[in-house]
């Protein structure tokens, strides 16, 4: 039951590598108070989705307040000037919609689907948030005790919860991508709602968000009825980001970590990696598929089906903004010890370092890297979260149609050489992750 | 710097002067546009000679396909071979006769497609390039299944594993017994798996199971994307044709019986921290039931939502609980089942069951209002509308209309008819499909704290009757939680009394060393303890997985080390008055100071609960004065769990009485050691303590 637990939960992080395969027409423009507008039609079904990225995330913090992008995120629900407090939701409901939002280490991301006769309301509702949110004490109360019932059921609560934490405080020295995102409990407690209300300030303008409305729409209404309802933000402060750079890894760090909820040990071995946008990080998603995606992926075929050493394997290219975590992490199940997958693991990592792929290998991967593609823009929801992603982060918006290319460019040499230069057994964190009973 | 103030300035005017021009009054929500207009397409649909329905949709949009396989068997009784589909389903997809499980799995994964099973369905999806060859593995897969003893055994055994590991798990046990008393066990939506009826299968159950039920007659295949119909169904037509039809097997069981009054059903949970509340009656409610949407609209506005009545009321008004719904169930073959519930505190149970069961009532006695009824509508014209964006949404409709029997428009006018429901229709769908006065109230709970005031429940103004149950769902006696402890008696003579029973004082004084090695399965691995304890409050554990050394313990009368993984961490004090405790042999020969508490249950048996230390108890039989379970206080990250053991199968060695098996529960897990060899007075050197 764990592991199945465990899998889904990597699964979805393992979903941002994913784009298409049909071309996605879009077209962009700035407001003049700097909101960056991108829309897409598709009149094939009556369906639009309004959604606003905001270039703010867990990483955007001062010393003391982690969590504070993710807290902020639930404020966001509690009501705006027009829209009275707990009523978000039931407005979304009564226009037979749905809505929803989530906050990563370096963005927020809020986004409603309407039945596309209600276009105007979603419009209506971001621009609500954007333009005057109610920040206020009623809500910082509520929602510290939510966002900590949150914490509790994901992560202290949950089999394997703490793995992504536990990584990132051993990948990171500096940079704030040591601290998890969702924050720690007495972080959480000492924010206050004037620290809330300058985060707004500095965060929130317009300026440093993306609009993505996408679906059955008319171009030139849309583009009228956004000038109504966001041409009124005021332009926000200019958002300088500057975080610290980290050395790189030269010897192995080993580290140990213990779940109360779990009964199976794991081991995680981490990489720290380039960011999500540069190409290296496009070939650490190509090894990871190689290793662990499928039934016949090295590391699975090996130690889960053949030689039965662990009830689970996987690699995950977890992409960031700033640095990528790259990671593998095994349960061990027989007479086989963390040390024993650890060797398996960098046995296969070795090869991958020391030879080419097979071009059997290789083209396997590329149909797994296009099946991926053509299933990643099947709805308007998520074409509008792409679009807003590419925009953002990687800062090149025609990626929805372009990333496929990246792939296809990338040649067996250079995943040997990739594999050479990022996953060396003296730049790696070996984390034995254990059972909290067995600390005792 | 100066700059940027400057043009920022401007942008504000220029954001100063839209709000001049716009026509937006913001104060007002924005008015709905016009609703879309909507087209439903139908598939494409033909039926082979075996009897399968296939139905093809032709969507270009992306260049990929999925065929979705469902058998519309009624659900079968297993019995005691309970657990026969699920074995059958986790070995499907592993090869086949013509292909080895390592070349099937090779050609999916090279494709990057995917092909999964259920027991009564199959799926596979991928690119449209390889349509023929991915319907040519499913169907080779679904007509020749390479079905082994090797499989089957491991599939066994993890289904086991699953079972125990639900043991102590409160919302499993809840959900079992509401089954249970719902349908009966003997009805194949009440019976439930068992690791004796896991065992009483073979494979030639598992290969019986698909000759007799994974067969075409009733099926369905389902077909979407990119595809030319033409040569689909050709494709199709080729590899599914020969897939022999049988005879069908008719379903046997009898209609489970209609409940009479409201009434309460338990089981006791001692581990629970919530209790699982549910209200539930049977509803005959097939999907062509005329008032089929004025059910669901009603459930909708009770329980349907975070918006709904249940909500609002057991989190919003009463904060009883994080979340509180209803469901409400569908089906051609049997009844199906109305629930309303919720996970609540131990304190609110009782209150919890009053609020869920008034709510169910005011369905019926009064009409809901308009906006209630206007929200749930949008809310389904919602769901409805933007449903059509997925191409597999005109297939489901097409299988529904053509397995529930429903007439062709069904869909075309749902819309129209689920805003034509009114008030009263709804009103008189909740009298006749949700029946406070004649529901099962099922509860799973720690019955000495939420029993007492549960049994004095009360429903508008009547007691209701509490039938208890066994975690499988047997029936029960009422537990007596109050049983009185004896006038004089003290935990002194408690104790005294199970050294008496285990074989006397002097004998068990007369024991310098005790050491245990038991076995037992943790997740279908073996496990190995071995356990050392001396006069000489000398204490040694050892614990394998799978012969591999996972924990030591070792403590030699003064100090001692945890070791884990290879590394060493020494005891603290704390640690060191803990394993004082457990030294000894027979750590009661040396107890003084412990409290007598009361009389409590341990699985059936009455027991004196004594509080041996600040975080230790145990229960003595009040029958025989064995020791049956022990319970520690553990902490755990800042929390505290509690790990109990219970001791069973007490057997004389040495002219001592002792537990054969041991069961230790920590949270939700479970793992059953038993004693395989016991070794008394044995000449221990302190370098075994090292």
């Amino acid at each position: 039951m764990k592991q199945l637990r465990i899998l889904t939960a990597c699964a979805l992080f393992f979903g941002i590598t994913a784009a298409q395969a049909q071309q996605v027409s879009y077209q962009e423009y700035d407001l003049p108070n700097g909101l960056h507008v991108i829309l897409h039609q598709d009149n094939g079904a009556p369906v639009v989705t309004t959604s606003v990225m905001y270039h703010v995330g867990g990483k955007d913090r001062t010393q003391g307040r982690t969590g504070f992008a993710h807290f902020f995120e639930h404020l966001l629900f509690e009501g705006t000037k027009n829209i009275e407090r707990g009523t978000w939701m039931k407005l979304v409901s009564s226009r037979g919609g749905n809505n929803n939002a989530n906050t990563s280490q370096d963005r927020t991301y809020y986004y409603e689907v309407f039945p596309s006769n209600q276009l105007e309301f979603g419009l209506w509702m971001e621009s609500e948030r954007m333009l005057h949110p109610v920040i206020d004490q009623v809500g910082v109360d509520t929602q510290n005790e939510v966002v900590k019932e949150e914490k509790r059921l994901r992560m202290d609560n949950s089999p394997y919860g703490q793995i992504l934490q536990v990584v990132g405080e051993n990948l990171f020295k500096v940079h704030p991508y040591k601290d998890p995102n969702i924050g720690y409990m007495e972080d959480l407690d000492a924010a206050t709602l004037e620290e809330f209300i300058a985060y707004k300030e500095k965060y929130y303008g317009p300026n440093n968000a993306v609009l993505v409305v996408a679906g059955d729409i008319d171009i030139d209404k849309t583009k009228s009825m956004i000038e109504q309802y966001f041409g009124p933000v005021p332009t926000g402060q200019n958002v300088v980001r500057d975080f610290p750079v980290e050395e790189p890894i030269t010897e192995e760090v080993r580290a140990k970590a213990y779940d109360p909820n779990i009964q199976i040990p794991a081991t995680i071995v981490a990489y720290r990696t380039p960011g999500f946008a540069s190409r290296e990080a496009y070939v650490l998603d190509m090894i990871s598929t190689y290793l662990s995606d499928g039934k016949t992926s090295k590391l699975y075929k090996k130690m889960v089906d053949e030689q039965k050493q662990a009830l689970q394997i996987g690699a995950f290219n977890l992409g960031q903004e700033d640095y990528g975590m790259y990671l593998i992490f095994g349960l061990p199940v027989g007479e086989n010890t963390l040390e024993t997958l650890n060797t398996e693991i960098e046995e296969e990592i070795a090869a991958v370092r020391n030879t080419l792929i097979s071009e059997n290998d290789y083209q396997k991967i590329l149909n797994k890297f296009e099946n991926n593609f053509v299933n990643a823009n099947s709805n308007v929801e998520g074409i509008a979260g792409s679009l807003a992603t590419y925009y953002m982060l990687y800062g090149d918006t025609s990626l929805i149609n372009k990333q496929i290319d990246i792939y296809r460019s990338i040649t067996r040499e250079e995943i040997q050489q990739v594999a050479q230069q990022y996953l060396q057994p003296n730049q790696r964190v070996v984390i034995d992750y254990l059972p909290q009973s067995a600390k005792q | 710097m100066r700059k940027q103030t400057i043009l920022s300035l401007a942008f504000l005017l220029l954001g100063a002067t839209s709000i001049a021009t716009a026509q937006i009054n913001r104060s007002e929500q924005p008015q709905s546009g016009p609703v879309p207009s909507i087209q439903l397409e139908d598939p494409q649909t033909f039926t082979l000679k075996n009897g399968l329905t296939v139905m093809l949709v032709e969507n270009h949009k992306l260049p990929r396909v999925s065929v979705q396989l469902i058998l519309d068997n009624p659900p079968v009784l297993e019995g005691d071979k309970a657990g026969v589909s699920s074995l059958f389903s986790s070995m499907m997809g592993n090869g086949t006769t013509n292909r080895s499980k390592d070349t099937f799995n090779e050609e999916v994964d090279f494709m990057g497609a995917s092909i999964n099973f259920g027991a009564s369905s199959a799926s596979a999806s991928g690119l449209s390039k390889y349509f023929d060859r991915l319907v040519e593995l499913m169907a080779d897969a679904v007509k020749n299944p390479l079905l082994t003893q090797a499989e089957f055994e491991k599939e066994q055994e993890k289904i086991i594993t699953g079972i125990k590991s639900e043991e102590k798990d409160v919302k499993a046990i809840a959900r079992r017994l509401e089954s249970a008393v719902a349908y009966g066990t003997d009805h194949p939506n009440g019976e439930f798996v068992t690791e004796t009826t896991v065992k009483n299968n073979t494979l030639a159950d598992v290969t019986s199971f698909y000759q007799t039920q994974f067969v075409p007659n009733k099926g369905y295949l389902i077909v979407i994307g990119d595809i030319d119909v033409a040569a689909a169904k050709k494709t199709i037509s080729k590899q599914f044709g020969d897939w022999k039809k049988s005879s069908a097997t008719a379903a046997t069981w009898k209609k489970p019986e209609a409940s009479g009054n409201t009434a309460i059903h338990f089981v006791d949970m001692p581990n629970a921290v919530q209790s699982e509340v549910t209200v539930q009656n049977l509803v005959d409610l097939p999907m062509k039931s005329p008032d089929y949407l004025s059910a669901l609209l009603a459930n909708n506005i009770l329980g349907g939502s975070a918006s709904a009545r249940l909500f609002m009321n057991l989190r919003e008004d009463k904060a009883f609980t994080y979340g509180s719904y209803s469901s409400l169930g569908s089906s051609k073959y049997t009844p199906a089942r109305f629930r309303a519930y919720a996970s609540v505190r131990n304190a609110v149970t009782d209150s919890a069951a009053v609020e869920l069961l008034s709510e169910i009532d005011r369905m019926a006695q009064e009409p809901v209002s308009q906006d209630e009824l206007a929200m749930a509508k949008a809310e389904y014209v919602g769901n409805f509308v933007m449903a059509l964006e997925n191409p597999a949404t005109v297939a489901n409709y097409a299988f529904r209309i053509a397995s529930e029997g429903l007439p062709k428009d069904f869909y075309k006018t749902y819309l129209s008819r689920i805003n034509s429901v009114t008030p009263e229709e709804v009103q008189a769908a909740a009298r006749k499909y949700f029946t406070a006065d004649n529901a099962q109230v099922v509860v799973a709970g720690k019955g000495r704290d939420v029993l007492p005031a549960l049994e004095k429940m009360t429903f508008k103004g009547q007691p209701l009757t509490v039938n208890y149950y066994t975690p499988l769902a047997e029936k029960a006696e009422q537990p007596n939680y109050d049983a009185a402890i004896p006038e004089g008696l003290s935990a002194d003579q408690v104790i005294a009394d199970y050294i008496e029973a285990v074989g006397g004082r002097a004998l068990l004084e007369s024991v310098s060393s005790l050491r245990l090695l038991a076995e037992g399965t943790v997740q279908g691995m073996t496990i190995n303890v071995e356990i050392t304890r001396t006069q000489g409050q000398q204490f040694k554990q050892k614990m394998s997985l799978m012969g591999n050394v996972m924990s030591e313990q070792v403590f030699n009368g003064e100090s001692g080390y945890v070791s884990m993984q290879g590394q060493k961490i020494p005891m603290q004090d704390k640690d060191i008055v803990q394993v004082r405790q457990e030294a000894m042999p027979f750590p009661e020969l040396g107890m003084s100071g412990a409290t007598l508490e009361g009389v409590e249950d341990v699985n059936g048996q009455k027991a004196y609960k004594v509080k041996l230390s600040a975080n230790k108890w145990a229960y003595y039989s009040v029958d025989n004065g064995l020791k049956l379970k022990e319970v520690t206080a553990v902490d755990a990250g800042g929390q505290t769990m509690e790990s109990a053991i219970e001791f069973g199968d007490y057997e004389i060695f040495q002219g001592i009485l002792m537990p054969f098996t041991l069961k230790q529960q920590v949270g939700p897990q479970a793992i059953d050691l038993k004693i395989k060899e016991v070794y008394l007075n044995e000449a221990l050197t302190p370098a075994s303590f090292q």
